[in-house]
């Protein structure tokens, strides 16, 4: 039988040889694109395999070291335990509906070959899952994190005959290599530091090294240790887009690339800074360090930041105009929440009060779980932005409208995921802000400011809402707009192929089955805690707050809060046929007719309310804030009023 | 367990038909006691009842591109402010206390509006999109308040049980609650915002939008929005009374109901005066207005999570 790491290596093999081999194949599109289907399902299959394996009988005691030269500390490890397994899941769940969207999606690009894009494409995902799982924090970090970003790099710049495209592109490369180096210079730091008060190790970047090194350290040299996980928080922060690092080169590297790769980087590439994050702060330093370990000061930093995140990123989103930059800053501020969740599970955690550890775990589970949702949802709306782009060959809200009528699955899928990213109730993101509200607002006994950093997060779903019905509303509701009758009178249909419509699907069905029935998803990370033996994963595993059936739904912190979807669903259902009923009691007649505009004129593209128009009170409000989108060129029409 | 399933169901019975039956009553009241505080006869107080079921029976006119969306849309506003009485103690005790906490009640209420958002986008006339830009706006800000006023209340008690929240539970300190009576005044100061009425009504704005989101519906898609818009005045006053006014709650049986009613008939009253006496703010003006409040209401929280 194969060990997961045994596993994990074949598959990032598979990806770097695959990406080998698909390069003769790109003269014929279709081909490279199957191929690296094939290619992305053997390698996630390997994945699951080793997922599945350590899910249910834990990790294997040591990491496997497949190659090593211990006198310069280079080592080749690797280890799955619970947290890189719950991140690896996600990473081959994302990329094997991306790599499906790609075949055909890619033959929209007829002046570009896929001769640059498919070899990329495994390169970036092979990286992805070495990054997650190697044990080294120097060598192989090195390597694995250039292998992400060059690709990356390449991918952001695919339509390089775009100058703002290479300008993206340029950013994305020179902030990754800024965070590179903080998280290097923090690595040596705790290596350097660690050796000469304990004596040359043979791996003295290994995570078992420097983990045990950590006691001493944090005693004997606290600026040291404290300058270190300060640029891990630079690094990491700067890779998932937190503030003030994300808007310099998130929002205009997500919308430059093609949409799979979009997706890819945003539902599972800046997720690798969740996992640094989380690996370093939470599963790097030993439980005896606790008392000095000022984790609370870093779960305060950590929360503070994620709440200024989550703000600034959806009050931006909520001004943009394009669609793929509208949910590239949808990305900053989601991963505002996954911040939140951690800062106030550290915050949590190092609180001596006797609730304190069950409301750690929640805002652990609140987190890691809207990571997990973030990918689905947000994978999901960027593949919509990718199918409306196809469509419509435009990503400028306020030139679409009316679509839902040409492509009714776009459509529900983009509803779907509009509703999930907004945490409606019976969708996903429901489920993982509220562990995160419950977490923070019942912690705010342990840290006061929680309660606060709870209301601005739920302030900001109720923009995210408010973002995502003009995404969804302008595009998909509304009313034609020219481009779209011309479009449609041009190309007969406009929804997009099976090949493109089944990773939607996929996607969003998986949003629905986690909204309703989170308990998966609950069992999953518990049994992911369980299989982390390893600093305060293993403190968090001890207490399980949530009793969680697939029926009964979720009950947490003593039955104080809970949540049972299916039920909801039911009552929501009856509820709905009753409207339904009253509605057809009296047998009204349907007749179609032409909105009514005051009888003046016939309505023309002129009369449109678009994107543009909407929200104009809070937009000036906060105009300070930032990330106004550029003037679009061509003629801007301007509704007065509001 | 099955017992407890039982009363659930019915306890929901009760309180959806309770709101089917007494919202239509209520506008009713609001409209009579409006036209008498502006000199005028007004119509019968069942007036409400005959225009719903008029507009039951007539032509279902469907202007948007996609019906289907404003079929769905329509149905689900309605379905969404009805499960709310499910979970809000309406004279008897919460019926579905076990299915969810406060947290979805947030989410729900803000909910009801968006669904009607989402049928006027579907109508997409130009009229609707504006008063869906307005209405969204109103939301952002108001939302945030209702749930500060619930969380305050969950922090005194430290939970988010329905019951336990919605039992009076921002006086529940030990010294003297200040943060429940902050909230108290500025959930008074809102209310008329939450219910959708003058001064606060801009998103529909007869006299310049023509209703906004509801401009292009007729027929029983109007009367199902209209009916979800009446019953969002009682389930605001219901929800208000349990956060605010418990008093008389733990009476026995037919008292409890009857003193239940005359709260929610004296906010009523109250919403109807105020009405009829103001004029409308501009939406600049509400968002500025909104804001003043929801820094007062950080204050509140901030005083609440310190135990006052």
């Amino acid at each position: 039988m194969i060990t997961p790491e045994q596993a994990v290596l074949a598959a990032i093999l598979i990806c770097l040889g695959g990406a080998v081999l698909v390069l003769p194949l790109s003269r014929n599109k279709n081909s490279a694109g199957w191929f690296a289907f094939f290619v992305t399902v053997a390698s996630a299959i390997l994945i699951l395999l080793a997922v599945g394996e350590v899910l249910t009988s834990g990790p294997s005691p040591h990491a496997a070291t497949f190659w090593a030269m211990p006198e310069i500390g280079f080592a080749l490890c690797i280890h799955v335990d619970g947290l890189t397994s719950m991140f690896l899941l996600l990473a081959a769940v994302i990329a094997v509906p991306t790599s499906f969207y790609s075949i055909v999606y890619m033959r929209h690009y007829p002046d570009y070959g896929v001769a640059r894009y498919y070899p990329h494409f495994l390169a970036f995902l092979a990286a992805m899952y070495g990054l997650l799982s190697t044990t080294d924090m120097m060598w192989f970090f090195f390597i694995f994190w250039q292998m992400m970003t060059l690709p990356g790099y390449a991918l952001i710049r695919f339509e390089n005959r775009k100058p703002e495209n290479i300008r993206a592109a340029n950013k994305f490369l020179i902030m990754m290599q800024i965070a590179c180096a903080a998280t290097m210079i923090g690595a040596e730091l705790l290596a350097v530091t660690g050796a000469a008060a304990r004596g040359g190790a043979s791996l003295k970047y290994d995570f078992d090294t420097v983990s045990g090194n950590l006691p001493l350290l944090l005693a004997t040299r606290p600026g040291t240790t404290a300058l270190a996980f300060a640029l891990f928080l630079v690094g990491f922060g700067i890779k998932m887009g937190m503030w003030p690092f994300g808007q310099f080169w998130l929002p205009d590297a997500h919308p430059a690339a093609p949409s799979p790769v979009s997706a890819m980087l945003s539902g599972v590439m800046i997720k690798t800074g969740v996992y640094g994050l989380m690996r370093y702060f939470l599963w790097l330093v030993p439980v005896e360090a606790q008392s000095d370990y000022p984790m609370a000061r870093w779960g305060l930093i950590v929360a503070v930041l994620g709440t200024v995140t989550l703000f600034t990123g959806t009050m931006q989103a909520l001004k943009q105009e394009q669609t793929k930059r509208l949910l590239a800053f949808h990305s900053i501020g989601q991963i505002g929440y996954i911040l939140l969740g951690t800062g106030a599970c550290m915050v949590l955690l190092s609180s001596t009060r006797p609730d304190a550890a069950a409301l750690a775990t929640i805002a652990f589970f609140g987190a890691l779980f809207h990571v997990l949702n973030h990918g689905l949802f947000k994978g999901l709306l960027f593949l919509n932005a990718g199918s409306l782009l196809h469509a419509t060959g435009t990503q400028d809200l306020n030139k679409m409208g009316g679509l839902m009528k040409f492509m009714p699955l776009t459509a529900i899928t983009a509803l779907i995921a509009s509703f999930s990213i907004s945490g409606v109730p019976l969708f996903n993101g429901y489920v993982s802000k509220w562990s995160i509200c419950v977490a923070a607002l019942l912690g705010s006994g342990s840290a006061r400011y929680l309660a606060v950093c709870a209301v601005i997060a739920i302030l900001t779903s109720a923009l995210t809402l408010a973002s995502f019905i003009k995404f969804f509303g302008t595009s998909f509701l509304s009313r034609t707009s020219a481009l779209v009758t011309e479009r449609a009178a041009r190309n007969g249909r406009l929804e997009v192929g099976w090949i493109m419509q089944i990773p939607q699907v996929f996607l969003a069905s998986l949003c629905v089955l986690l909204g309703l029935v989170p308990a998966i998803a609950f069992r999953l990370m518990q049994h992911a805690l369980d299989a982390s033996r390893q600093g305060f994963g293993a403190a968090l595993s001890k207490s399980a707050p949530m009793v969680s059936g697939p029926l009964t739904g979720l009950e947490g912190f003593d039955a104080a809060a809970r949540f049972a979807p299916l039920a909801l669903a039911a009552l929501l259902g009856l509820l709905f046929l009753v409207a339904y009923g009253i509605s057809r009691i009296g047998g009204a007649p349907r007749r179609a007719a032409v909105p009514w505009l005051c009888g003046y004129v016939p309505e023309q593209d002129c009369h449109r309310y678009v994107a543009h128009n909407f929200y104009g009170e809070i937009k000036r409000y906060f105009r300070w804030l930032g990330g106004m989108p550029h003037p679009q060129p061509g003629k801007q029409k301007v509704l007065k009023g509001n | 367990m099955s017992h407890g399933v039982i009363s659930a169901l019915l306890g929901g019975v009760l309180n959806v038909g309770l709101v089917l039956l007494l919202a239509p009553l209520c506008q009713g009241v609001l409209r009579k006691v409006t036209a008498r505080v502006q000199s005028r006869q007004g119509p019968p107080i069942w007036q409400p009842y005959f225009d719903l079921l008029k507009l039951l029976g007539k032509e279902d006119i469907e202007s948007g591109e996609s019906p289907g969306m404003q079929r769905f849309a329509a149905c689900l506003s309605l379905a969404t402010v009805l499960s709310i009485p499910c979970l809000v103690p309406m004279g008897f005790a919460a019926p579905m206390n076990d299915v969810a906490d406060v947290y979805l009640l947030i989410y729900l209420l803000a909910l009801c509006g968006v669904c009607t958002l989402l049928a006027g986008l579907a109508a997409g006339s130009t009229y609707s999109l504006v008063g869906i830009s307005r209405e969204m706006m109103s939301i952002i800000v108001l939302e945030p308040l209702f749930a500060i006023a619930l969380l305050v209340g969950a922090l005194h008690t430290r939970s988010f049980r329905l019951d336990t929240v919605l039992n009076g539970s921002v006086y529940a300190t030990d010294g003297f609650p200040w943060s429940g009576l902050i909230m108290l005044g500025v959930i008074l100061l809102s209310f008329q915002a939450f219910v959708q009425r003058v001064p606060f009504d801009i998103s529909e704005a007869e006299t310049e939008l023509m209703e906004g989101p509801l401009m292009e519906y007729s027929g029983p898609k109007l009367a199902l929005l209209k009916y979800a818009q009446m019953a969002k005045l009682v389930i605001y006053s219901a929800l208000f009374v349990g956060l605010f006014v418990p008093w008389g709650s733990g009476e026995p049986f037919p008292w409890n109901c009857l003193v239940f009613a005359m709260k929610v008939f004296a906010l009523v009253l109250l919403v109807t005066l105020v009405a009829a006496t103001h004029a409308r703010y501009r939406i600049d003006q509400a968002i500025r207005y909104f804001a003043f409040l929801l820094s007062i209401a950080f204050v509140a929280l901030v005083l609440a999570s310190y135990g006052h």
